[in-house]
């Protein structure tokens, strides 16, 4: 059975846990309580480090080996920081792990507290998250009275204690330095690294940064051990993954699966339903909207980072976008570019310059005015934003839209041609077939 | 709203921050849930509960789409017009919604109630069309119908105590 | 003169410093110190690699404009130089077809959105942005969407417009104002490609230091109001020369036109021992008060033989004054506290040679009690940024020595502690610890200022001359501090443009006064001196009764000149050469950057004429000459010239001090009431009121009080105060502020025609006033 509940823990439940005594129950601060009396913070450190947990936010860095970038014994304070931002697009599982088992993620933030030495931990959650942030707020309060949080928790020397900190509404705000920037009271542009956050991140001191879905699995990882972790999935891609379907599918939704035992045909067409019938499948963006699409021929690639990099795109978020044969390539690619040039922090030169310039060509095209040498023009200016900005928003602009120039080139000559009809809408469809 | 009060939202939550400046956006977002919107004065209170410049505070409020600094309808509709919702028919969502509320995207209406707006990605995209009221939970997906029957519910509703947005 | 120079954004590197390591540029093996930026060491090797946002002077870079990249072995992509510090066995390229395909791109993407319109553009011609193009840029461009457009300039404030279309997003002017000068009224708004500079909407931009987002705009995005469309690169010459309106002696860049003044801008290489390339607002936009045909001028020669008073050219007029002169039975000479160390030098020959010895004193503070402090080891401004301690003891150099303000932040920036001790509130007590002192009470500080000092490894005192002359017992406890702390040096905060030039030349403050109060003086020659308008006018109206005879050298109509039997008209420190030494003892020359005015001669040769006429050898032909004549006989000046002084000038040698005198013993107020605390208002002075372009930032005369103290006063609600000292007395416009403390009447002096001066002794001795509402 490729899926495999582990994060999604509710799920295993088949409930909710949104009570400190239904998670109890369930099993939840076993983890934290034998980790707090028996290891030591550096070998709650090794153990991270030895499941091969790598970061679920995107860039798929490994958990144990940034925290160990942390100096041991600056005198600074250190910090935690969750990166609850989620807004790639196509991604929603930070969501329903919030949502759903609050306080997976706030133990997970504990251990990885305790393994760093940090006593605050912050969760930087998108201003649009209200419902969430509210859960989340309940639960906080609730470790605090059952003794997971603030003093001497779970009856312990150490302390640790979490602020939940709103966004307002800005991409950029997921970019890990962006985030410390917004959660310092300034403008959520990036910053330039080096230095990085391991180094000097929230208010200059050393701070580990990592995304909900990483957090929540490190309770899992102490309480069942690292080597069991590291043995599921591949040698590169251990453990679990939520993907979060999304598009021209019939059952959208978070599907959690073991890295490397599933391709992408399988998650498509068997957890998420399928397509419409008649359709076929055209196009998917399988790890959030930042990274180079896959046409038909990807279908059969298990879902891990090193295939999908063989297969030429990135695991990301794992927010799997689903694009059958109704729609428009240039149209959806069109849709990216505004979408980055909306969220474009306006910093760099390329970034605050190319992706309008990109939207704009894309527009004409779509509107059926553009012209054979945008094409061109489209390629000189992947090359002139790609690589040559601060953060890698503006690599995630240009690469789902190179990548679809490269697969799909036909239908962009169509399309300047001809421009792009609008597309059939799918949710009355999605919802007839009970979506 | 003044900025004594917004001091009595934001003293408590001084010591968890090593850098009071941290406190502009929880500042920011308590101001806005009065009007639901901030005006120069809200900038100006918050500047001084904070200790920051009005201009500080107005280059930081205006990076952020949650923060609104013009007048906005008692609800705000946010509709997302991102790629999976867009192949989920939320532009046909949008237009269906200017076409009931008279307004473009953008747009408030004239009796103050509804403003239409789009929106990024808003994580929903397993409700796809997705669409947000004020800042509460997600619904999806959003039919024509629905939408009317959304309208309905809301024009019915009396006024939120505060706006969160 | 010469043309401008396109401004150098690069700073300064000794390549051959003894840290240095070495590195491969292009090909090249080459040294730098380890941790220089890339994009400067590569500029001290004649590479240029292109910047915009990069600005050493505002802080760490922030790697945006992306103009920089460079090939760096080893590293993946490309990488900007501006943020990359130089390491040994770096192997570093600037040429690839990479880098260069990069630049053009960065240049490609910014001037898509950037409108066409040099050749109406303000800054066309010296302006980065169409430099780099011209050498880094596409041949072509792409781009064929509509531009952003935006209606029109805006005014940001009176001085500055911003052109938001021309705006490339470098920063630089939100970083200055953010992080250098911290007046924080300028941020960036909104976000990605609608994102612009602005200031709180609906308020203008407000500083003291306003004018610099200009030099430091890469592109014509934030220009001059004054100077808009006022001239073309092209047709102007520059002129290095140095600030005459306050005595930190910022050194500028004039740019003239058609023999007009047409702007003061910093300099294109900034001196980093003064003011590091920054301006306050008034020494840049001042200067229009001082134009040949500025109201204020003194556009002729005056003779008043008996009245009424007659226009005269200026030859007739010195033979009169001569006459005058020669006539006079005791005759006496007084020098203003800006005229140049040349006029000054001048004048000293004429009291001791044709005038037969005549007393001769400069208008300024004895501070016999600052001795002492003196003769510890100083610092120039430029070494505040080495200081882990900045104590600022009295005054309120954010008003009065401006750019001091920008070099104690960049301090604190650094890591810098900074105390400030003191009765008044100040602009640096933001970033300060802050010792407050009753009025009159400096010494009250002392003892946690040496607490604060003993904690300090190289701390730098920056004391307030004319606070510290009034109060002996401070001073005297002062420099025993600074004296026992071996790694300790002083910064005088000088009252006086070119006191510490005119100290130099052994000129004494005191003599003239007492002999004319006595009336053992007949006739004065007034050297840019105007005694009715400095601090002790009261006594000096009083001295002057008893002098039949005035004869004022001036550049401006003043009182003195309208009491003046002959009033000479002088060029103007704009029009004219000569020497100004700045508080920190850098003999500075100031160059002219405008035609000489018509009707007037340059002050050195009135004193010139004057000496000829009243039958002494013709020396000097020239300022040059008198300079060097004056350097052969000034010990302080040995060994100077004006090609030693160069563009920055030189540190004189030690002043003779006159022995100490005085110290030690507290300095009881004289008269009754409340202390006074002389106050002064960055524009509240005379150039700044003789300014148009300053029109909306001048202050007025006032006295200040905090609210307790006129409550105690009865004098709530009352408009105006007669406020009387044992000197003078004069009607001020009463304010009540509760930041300030109680105890002190706060008298904001330097407005024309307030005569809060008069309340002043000219030594600065402490007073007390009362104060009655008047009606
Ligand atoms: C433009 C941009 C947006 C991002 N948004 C998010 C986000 O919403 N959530 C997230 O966890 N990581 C996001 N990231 C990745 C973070 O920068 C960072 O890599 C991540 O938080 C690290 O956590 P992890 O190692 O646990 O993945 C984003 C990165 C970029 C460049
Ligand atoms: S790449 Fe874009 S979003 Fe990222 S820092 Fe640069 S301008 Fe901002
Ligand atoms: S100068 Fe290096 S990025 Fe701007």
């Amino acid at each position: 059975m490729p899926e495999l509940t582990l994060t999604l823990r509710h799920r295993r439940a088949g409930a909710p846990l949104r009570e400190l005594g239904d998670y109890e129950r369930a099993g939840g601060y076993a983890a934290l309580k034998r980790a707090l009396a028996n290891l030591e913070a550096d070998e709650v450190l090794y153990q991270l480090h030895r499941s091969g947990l790598r970061g679920r936010g995107g860039a798929g860095f490994p958990m144990g080996r940034k925290a160990s970038f942390l100096p041991k014994d600056a005198p600074l304070r250190k910090y935690l920081v969750c990166n609850a931002d989620e807004s790639e697009p196509g991604t929603f599982k930070d969501r329903e792990i919030m949502e759903m088992d609050p306080f997976e993620l706030l133990e997970g933030m504990a251990l990885a507290g305790y393994a760093i030495g940090a006593q605050r931990g912050y969760i930087y959650i998108r201003g649009e998250y209200n419902h969430h942030a509210e859960v989340l707020a309940s639960a906080i309060v609730q470790a605090r009275r059952g003794g997971y949080l603030g003093e001497e928790i779970a009856r312990s020397r150490y302390s640790f204690d979490i602020t939940l900190y709103r966004g307002a509404g800005a991409y950029i705000c997921g970019e890990e330095t962006a985030l410390l920037e917004s959660l310092e009271g300034k403008r959520g542009q990036p910053r330039l690294k080096p230095p990085f956050p391991a180094v000097a991140g929230l208010y200059a001191s050393p701070t580990l940064i990592n995304n909900v879905e990483t957090l929540a699995s490190v309770p899992t990882i102490i309480e069942r051990g690292a080597d069991w972790y590291a043995a599921l999935g591949t040698e590169k891609s251990p453990g679990t993954k939520v993907f979060s379907v999304s598009g021209h599918v019939l059952r959208p939704g978070n599907y959690e699966v073991v890295l490397g035992e599933t391709t992408l045909r399988e998650l498509v067409f068997e957890m998420a339903g399928g397509l419409r019938p008649g359709r076929r499948f055209k196009a998917c963006w399988p790890g959030g909207s930042s990274v180079p699409v896959l046409a038909e021929q990807h279908l059969d690639t298990p879902l891990d980072y090193e295939s999908l990099n063989a297969a030429g795109t990135f695991l990301g978020s794992g927010g799997c976008i689903v694009m059958d044969d109704s729609g428009c390539i240039v149209r959806a690619s069109l849709r990216l570019a505004h979408f980055y040039r909306h969220e474009s922090c306006g910093k760099c030169t390329p970034c605050r310059e190319g992706t309008g310039w990109l939207e704009r060509i894309l527009q004409r095209m779509v509107d059926g005015e553009g012209r054979m040498e945008d094409l061109a023009l489209l390629e000189a200016l992947f090359g002139r934003i790609g690589g040559k900005c601060l953060c890698a928003l503006a690599d995630g602009a240009v690469a789902p839209i190179q990548s679809a120039l490269r697969l799909f080139r036909d239908e962009f000559v169509r399309v300047v041609e001809e421009g792009s009809p609008r597309p059939e809408p799918m949710v009355e469809a999605a919802v007839a077939a009970g979506a | 709203m003044t900025a004594a009060e917004i001091r009595t939202h934001i003293d408590p939550m001084r010591p968890e921050f090593a850098d009071q400046r941290s406190l502009i956006l929880p500042a920011l977002r308590f101001a806005q849930r009065e009007k639901g919107y901030l005006t120069l004065d809200d900038l100006e209170a918050v500047a001084e509960a904070t200790d920051l410049t009005p201009a500080y505070v107005e280059g930081v409020a205006t990076f952020y789409d949650r923060l609104y600094l013009r007048p906005v309808g008692r609800w705000v509709l946010s509709v997302c017009v991102t790629l999976p919702c867009m192949l989920r028919g939320c532009d046909e969502l949008i237009d269906h919604l200017c076409d009931r509320l008279g307004v473009p995207p953008g747009g408030t209406t004239e009796d103050g109630l509804f403003t239409l707006q789009e929106a990024q990605c808003l994580g929903a995209c397993d409700r796809a069309p997705a669409i947000q009221v004020n800042a509460e939970d997600m619904l999806g997906p959003t039919t024509p119908e629905e939408a009317d029957r959304l309208l309905e519910r809301l024009r019915e509703a009396p006024a939120p105590d505060a706006y969160v947005r | 003169m010469t043309r401008r120079a396109p401004r150098s954004d690069y700073a300064r590197i000794d390549p051959a410093a003894p840290d240095a390591v070495s590195f491969e540029l292009n090909g090249r093996v080459v040294t730098a110190p380890a941790g220089t930026m890339l994009v400067d060491a590569a500029w001290a090797h004649g590479i240029e690699i292109p910047i915009f946002c990069y600005e050493a002077r505002i802080g760490a870079p922030i790697g945006a404009c992306r103009m920089c990249l460079v090939a760096v072995d080893g590293l993946r992509g490309l990488t900007t130089a501006c943020s990359t510090p130089v390491a040994a066995e770096m192997v570093v390229r600037t040429d690839t077809p990479e880098v260069r395909a990069a630049q053009d791109g960065v240049l490609e993407l910014l001037l898509a959105n950037h409108p066409l319109d040099c050749p109406v553009c303000d800054k066309g011609g010296e302006c980065p942005l169409q430099d780099r193009t011209f050498r880094f840029g596409p041949g072509r461009s792409r781009f064929i969407e509509p531009k952003r457009h935006f209606p029109k300039p805006l005014e940001l404030s009176p001085v500055i417009a911003l052109d938001r279309e021309r705006c490339i997003a470098c920063f630089r002017c939100v970083r200055f104002s953010q992080d250098v000068a911290q007046d924080r009224n300028l941020a960036w708004q909104e976000r990605g490609p609608r994102s612009q500079i602005a200031t709180e909407t609906g308020e203008p931009y407000e500083g003291r230091f306003t004018g610099n987002v200009i030099d430091l705009c890469p592109v014509g995005a934030l220009t001059s109001i004054p100077y808009r469309f006022i001239a073309r690169p092209w047709d102007v010459f520059n002129a290095p020369s140095v600030c005459h309106l306050c005595p930190v002696g910022c050194n500028t860049d004039l740019s003239m036109r058609e023999g007009k003044l047409m702007r003061v801008t910093g300099r294109p290489e900034p001196n980093p021992a003064v003011e590091e390339g920054w301006l306050c607002d008034r020494g840049r936009f001042a200067h229009g008060g001082e134009a040949a045909d500025a109201p204020a001028r003194l556009k002729r020669a005056i003779l008043r033989e008996g009245s009424p008073a007659r226009a005269s050219d200026l030859e007739a007029a010195v033979v009169a004054a001569a006459w005058r002169l020669d006539t006079a039975k005791a005759p006496a000479v007084l020098v203003g506290p800006d005229a140049t160390v040349e006029e000054a030098f001048l004048a000293q020959e004429l009291a001791a040679g044709p005038l037969g010895g005549a007393p001769l004193a400069r208008l300024g503070i004895p501070g016999a009690a600052l001795a002492p402090l003196r003769g510890l080891a100083g610092a120039q401004l430029g070494e505040l940024d080495a200081a882990d301690l900045v104590a600022v003891v009295g005054g309120d150099p954010a008003n009065q020595q401006p750019v001091v303000e920008l070099r104690v932040r960049k301090a604190r920036r650094r890591g810098a502690a900074v105390v400030v001790a003191g009765p008044r509130p100040t602009a640096l007590d933001a970033v300060a610890e802050v010792l407050r002192t009753a009025p009159g009470r400096l010494a009250e500080a002392m003892a946690a200022l040496g607490r604060l000092l003993e904690a300090a490894a190289a701390p730098i005192v920056l004391w307030d001359e004319a606070d510290l002359a009034a109060e002996p017992d401070a001073a005297a406890a002062l420099a025993r501090l600074v004296a026992a702390h071996p790694g300790a040096r002083q910064l005088e905060l000088a009252a006086d443009v070119n006191g510490a030039g005119l100290r130099a030349l052994g000129i004494p403050a005191e003599g003239v006064l007492e002999a004319a109060l006595e009336a053992r003086v007949d006739a004065l020659l007034c050297v840019h001196a105007d005694p009715l308008t400095a601090p002790g006018a009261a006594r000096w109206a009083r001295a002057l009764d008893r002098v039949a005879t005035v004869v004022a050298i001036a550049t401006h109509e003043s009182p003195i000149t309208r009491r003046a039997a002959v009033a000479l008209p002088a060029l103007s420190r704009y029009e004219d050469e000569g020497v100004l030494v700045s508080m920190a003892g850098r003999a500075q020359r100031l160059r002219p950057g405008a035609r000489p005015a018509d009707g007037a001669a340059a002050g050195w040769e009135i004193l010139a004429a004057l000496g000829h006429r009243l039958g002494a050898p013709v020396a000097h032909r020239s300022s040059r000459e008198a300079f060097e004549a004056a350097a052969s006989s000034r010990l302080a000046f040995t060994g100077l010239s004006y090609a030693s002084l160069g563009v920055s000038g030189q540190v004189i040698g030690p002043t003779p001090a006159p022995p100490p005198s005085g110290a030690g013993a507290p300095a009881e107020p004289a008269g009754e009431g409340l202390a006074l605390v002389a106050m002064t208002e960055m524009f509240g002075d005379a150039s700044a009121w003789r300014a148009g372009a300053l029109a909306a930032w001048r202050t007025g005369a006032a006295v200040s009080l905090n609210p307790a103290e006129a409550g105690r006063l009865g004098l709530v609600g009352a408009a105006r105060v007669e406020v009387a000292s044992p000197e003078g007395r004069c009607v001020l416009p009463l304010r009540i502020d509760a930041a300030l403390p109680e105890g002190g009447a706060f008298v904001a002096l330097g407005a024309p025609g307030s005569g809060a001066e008069a309340l002043l002794p000219p030594d600065r001795h402490a007073v007390r006033v009362t104060l009655t509402a008047a009606a």
